[in-house]
C-alpha cells in the first residue's frame, strides 16, 4: 500500500499459493483486505490496484503468456477478476516491467531515459525503458530475454526451444553445470555461491561460464538498444560474484563502454514499481480536466 | 547564399491550428472545394476563405479546375502547389550518390544517381552538391525554393554532437564537419540521419510496411544493420547507436580480435565475411557476393554451404530481434536481404530458431529506400516549419503514395 506519491506506507509477503492462479487471485484480494485491517482502513478498498506478474502480458487483452510459474495464469483471466474486486482502474503489468519502473523512481536508474532491468534468478527476464517509456514491443512480448538465441543452439529442438538463453542462465542451468563438471551435490545456488566463498575451483569455473553468457546477452542488449545502463536484479543477479565477473567480461567484447550495475531495490524493485505506478494512475485519474 | 522567403508569424495558436488542419486536408484530398475543405475541417467558410486567401499569397495552393456534374454552381477546385517549396531527400552510399526531389504535397519530381566518388570525404560532399544543383536545375527549381533537405548516410549520427562515427566504408568522412560544409554548399541546413533508419521510413511511407507501428528494418549488404521504428517513433538508443547488430554475438567466437574489430556478426555475414568463407571453405575466385549466389544457382555446392550459413546467421539476428523487441514485421533490406530467394530462406531457418516467428518481407523499395526515407523526414520537417504547433507533439501524416516517381 503506497501513499499518492507511490511511496510504500505498508506491505506485506506470503508464500504465493501453490495451488495456481485462481487460489492466487482470491490470495491477492485477502491480502489487500489484511493490510487495510492493519493500517486501520477496514471496508475501504483500494481503487487503484497494479499486479506485477511473471509473464508476457498483452495490454489490450489482458492475456498473459509465457507464464509458466504460476499453474493456469494463462488461461484465467486475472485482470478481470481484479477489477470485479477492486474496480476499472484495476491493472495487471509484467513484474520485470514494474522493477525497472522502480528503479527509474525510487532506485538507480533515476537519471536514465534509456535503461534495462535484467532479472536473473529462477528464470530471466528483462524490462526495458526506452526513451523514458516502458517498451513492451507489438504484442507485449518486447525484453523476453529467455528466447534470445544465445547459448544453447535453439534449432537443437523441434519445435524450437522457448528459452535458449534461458536454458544456459536460469537456477537450474547452473546446479546442473556444478553437477556435471565435478561439484558435489550442491542444491542450490545459493550453496554453489558459498562454495565459492571457500575456495571451491569447481563453482569458480560455473560462475565464469554463467557470466560469460549473461555477458553476451548484455553485449546483445547493448548493439540493439544501445542503453545508458543495464540493472542487475532477481536473486541471482543481485550477486557480486556475478555481475563483476560480468563487468570484467565486458570490455573484449564490445567496443564501447557498458554500464551495468546492481539493482538498488533489490527483491522489493518489482514491489516498489507496482505502487509507483498505481499511484501514477490515480494522480492521472484524479488531475483536473484541462 | 539566397535566404528562404521568411515564415508566417504564429499569431494565435487557433489561427496556427486552423491553417493547419486545412493545409493536411489539402495535403490528403486535393484537388478540393472550399466547401469541402469546410466540411473536412469543420471551420466555418468565413475562416476558410480567409486561410484559403493566405495560402494563395503564400503560393501554398493553386486552382486547378472546378467540379462537374453537379446541379448547381460549379465549385473552385485546389490542391497544394509545387511553388510552395521543395524538399531534397539525399543517399549517400559507399557505392552509389542518389539524389532525389519532391514538392510540398510529397510528388517526387525527380531523382538521379551516380558512383559515389571514389576518393570519398570533400569530393564526395562536392559530388552531392553538383548532383544537388544540377537535379534542381533539370526541374526549373530555383535552389531558394529548397527548403528542407535530408542526407542519408552510413555509421551513427551522435544526436548530441551531430557527428558522423562508424562509418569506414566512407572515406574521410570522420573528419569533416559534414552538417556545416554540406549546408554551406547547399544553401540550405542539411539533416543528416542514419541510413538504415531512413531506408526504414522509406519503407513505412512508400513502401512494404505502410501502417504498421512496430517494424524492424534489417539491413544486409556490404555490412549489416538495423532499424527500429516502435509505436511510430524511430529508436535511436542513448548515443544514437541503437541496431548496430554488428556486433551481436553470433555467428564466432565474440572474443577473437576481428569481433571486437568489425563485430562478431559482421565479420561472418557482411560482404567481406562472406567472401572470406567461400574462399576458406575452398571456393573459387570471386570478387562480390552477387557471383556467390550466382555459383549457387549453377549448382556449385561451396557457394550453396556458404549461402545456408549466411541465411542462418541471419536468422540468428531475426530471432534476436523478435526476442528484445518484439516487432510485428521485419523487413529484409540492402543488397543481400532484399533479395526474395535469400529472404525465404531467412523466413524457413527462423521458423526453426524462434518460438515466436514474424512475418518477413523484402524491402520494396530496395535501393531507393534510402532516399525515399530520407523525402519523407525533409517533408515533415517542411510542414514542421510552416505548420508545427509546439503544444501539439504528432507530426503531420504524409500523404501515401499516390504519384508516380520519374527517374532520370
Amino acid at each position: 500500500m503506497a501513499d499518492a506519491s507511490g511511496q510504500i506506507v505498508a506491505e506485506l509477503t506470503e508464500p504465493t499459493d501453490p495451488r495456481g492462479a485462481a487460489h492466487v487471485a482470491e490470495q491477492i484480494a485477502a491480502c489487500a483486505g489484511k493490510l487495510a485491517q492493519a493500517v486501520g482502513m477496514e471496508g475501504t478498498r483500494a481503487r487503484h490496484v497494479m499486479v506485477g506478474l511473471p509473464g508476457a502480458i498483452d495490454l489490450r487483452t489482458g492475456r498473459v503468456s509465457l507464464a509458466p510459474n504460476i499453474p493456469g495464469l494463462e488461461n484465467f483471466d486475472i485482470l478481470g477478476f481484479l477489477r470485479d474486486h477492486f474496480g476499472p482502474d484495476a491493472a495487471i503489468d509484467n513484474d520485470v516491467n514494474l522493477a525497472m519502473l522502480g528503479e527509474r523512481a525510487f532506485g538507480c536508474a533515476s537519471q536514465c531515459r534509456n535503461a534495462a532491468f535484467l532479472a536473473l534468478g529462477t528464470g530471466v527476464g528483462l524490462g526495458l525503458l526506452i526513451d523514458d517509456r516502458l517498451f513492451r514491443g507489438a504484442s507485449g512480448s518486447a525484453g523476453e530475454i529467455a528466447d534470445l538465441p544465445i547459448g544453447r543452439d535453439p534449432a537443437s529442438q523441434i519445435p524450437p526451444t522457448s528459452g535458449a538463453f534461458e536454458l544456459e542462465v536460469g537456477s537450474f542451468a547452473i546446479v546442473d553445470r556444478y553437477r556435471r563438471q565435478g561439484g558435489t551435490a550442491a542444491a542450490t545456488v545459493r550453496e554453489i555461491f558459498s562454495r565459492l566463498e571457500q575456495g571451491d575451483a569447481v563453482a569458480e569455473s560455473v560462475l565464469d561460464t554463467t557470466a560469460h553468457w549473461v555477458a553476451l546477452a548484455v553485449v546483445s542488449l547493448q548493439s540493439l538498444l544501445d542503453l545508458e545502463l543495464v540493472v542487475f536484479g532477481g536473486s541471482i543477479g543481485v550477486r557480486p560474484e556475478l555481475y563483476e565477473r560480468v563487468q570484467r567480461a565486458l570490455p573484449a567484447l564490445f567496443p564501447r563502454p557498458v554500464t551495468i550495475a546492481p539493482s538498488r531495490l533489490g527483491d522489493r524493485a518489482g514491489l516498489v514499481g507496482a505502487a509507483w505506478a498505481a499511484a501514477q494512475a490515480m494522480r492521472r485519474n484524479t488531475a483536473p480536466a484541462q | 547564399m539566397t535566404m528562404p522567403v521568411p515564415l508566417p508569424a504564429v499569431t494565435s495558436v487557433t489561427r496556427q491550428l486552423s491553417r493547419r488542419s486545412v493545409f493536411e486536408a489539402l495535403l490528403h484530398r486535393s484537388p478540393i472545394s472550399r466547401a469541402d475543405l469546410a466540411k473536412v475541417t469543420g471551420l466555418s467558410k468565413q475562416t476558410m476563405s480567409e486561410v484559403i486567401d493566405a495560402f494563395g499569397q503564400q503560393g501554398l495552393v493553386r486552382q486547378v479546375g472546378r467540379t462537374s456534374g453537379n446541379v448547381g454552381r460549379t465549385a473552385v477546385l485546389y490542391e497544394l502547389s509545387p511553388e510552395g517549396g521543395h524538399v531534397l531527400g539525399i543517399d549517400l552510399g559507399a557505392r552509389r550518390l542518389t539524389v532525389a526531389l519532391a514538392d510540398i504535397a510529397g510528388r517526387v519530381l525527380a531523382e538521379a544517381d551516380e558512383p559515389t566518388d571514389s576518393r570519398g570525404g570533400a569530393w564526395a560532399l562536392d559530388q552531392i552538391a553538383r548532383l544537388s544543383d544540377r537535379l534542381a536545375r533539370d526541374n526549373h527549381t530555383h535552389p531558394s525554393r529548397i527548403r528542407s533537405i535530408v542526407l542519408a548516410t552510413p555509421g551513427v549520427v551522435n544526436p548530441k554532437s551531430g557527428a558522423i562515427e562508424m562509418a569506414p566504408n566512407i572515406t574521410g568522412l570522420g573528419h569533416l564537419n559534414v552538417v556545416g560544409l554540406l549546408s554551406e554548399k547547399l544553401g540550405n541546413p542539411v539533416i543528416i540521419e542514419n541510413d538504415i533508419n531512413l531506408a526504414l521510413l522509406g519503407e513505412i511511407w512508400h513502401g512494404c510496411a505502410q501502417n504498421v507501428a512496430n517494424v524492424a528494418f534489417l539491413a544486409l549488404g556490404s555490412g549489416v544493420g538495423l532499424g527500429l521504428y516502435a509505436n511510430g517513433q524511430l529508436v535511436r538508443g542513448e548515443n544514437g547507436a541503437a541496431g548496430e547488430i554488428g556486433y551481436l554475438p553470433l555467428g564466432g567466437d565474440p572474443l577473437q580480435a576481428e569481433s571486437r574489430l568489425q563485430g562478431c556478426l559482421e565479420y561472418q555475414v557482411g560482404a567481406t565475411g562472406v567472401l572470406r568463407r567461400y574462399r576458406e571453405a575452398g571456393g573459387s575466385e570471386v570478387d562480390s557476393v552477387i557471383q556467390v549466389f550466382e555459383r549457387a544457382q549453377v549448382g556449385d555446392p561451396i557457394a550453396s554451404q556458404v549461402l545456408d550459413e549466411t541465411a542462418r546467421l541471419t536468422g540468428l539476428a531475426a530471432a534476436a530481434v523478435i526476442a528484445m523487441v518484439d516487432p510485428q514485421l521485419i523487413v529484409l533490406g540492402g543488397s543481400v536481404g532484399a533479395r526474395p530467394d535469400f529472404a525465404d530462406q531467412v523466413a524457413r531457418v527462423l521458423l526453426q530458431l524462434s518460438p515466436r516467428p514474424v512475418e518477413i518481407r523484402t524491402s520494396t523499395l530496395g535501393r531507393r529506400a534510402g532516399v525515399v526515407g530520407a523525402l519523407s523526414v525533409a517533408l515533415s520537417r517542411l510542414h514542421d516549419a510552416f505548420f508545427g504547433v509546439s503544444e501539439l507533439a504528432a507530426a503531420l501524416p504524409l500523404p501515401p503514395p499516390a504519384h508516380r516517381t520519374a527517374r532520370q
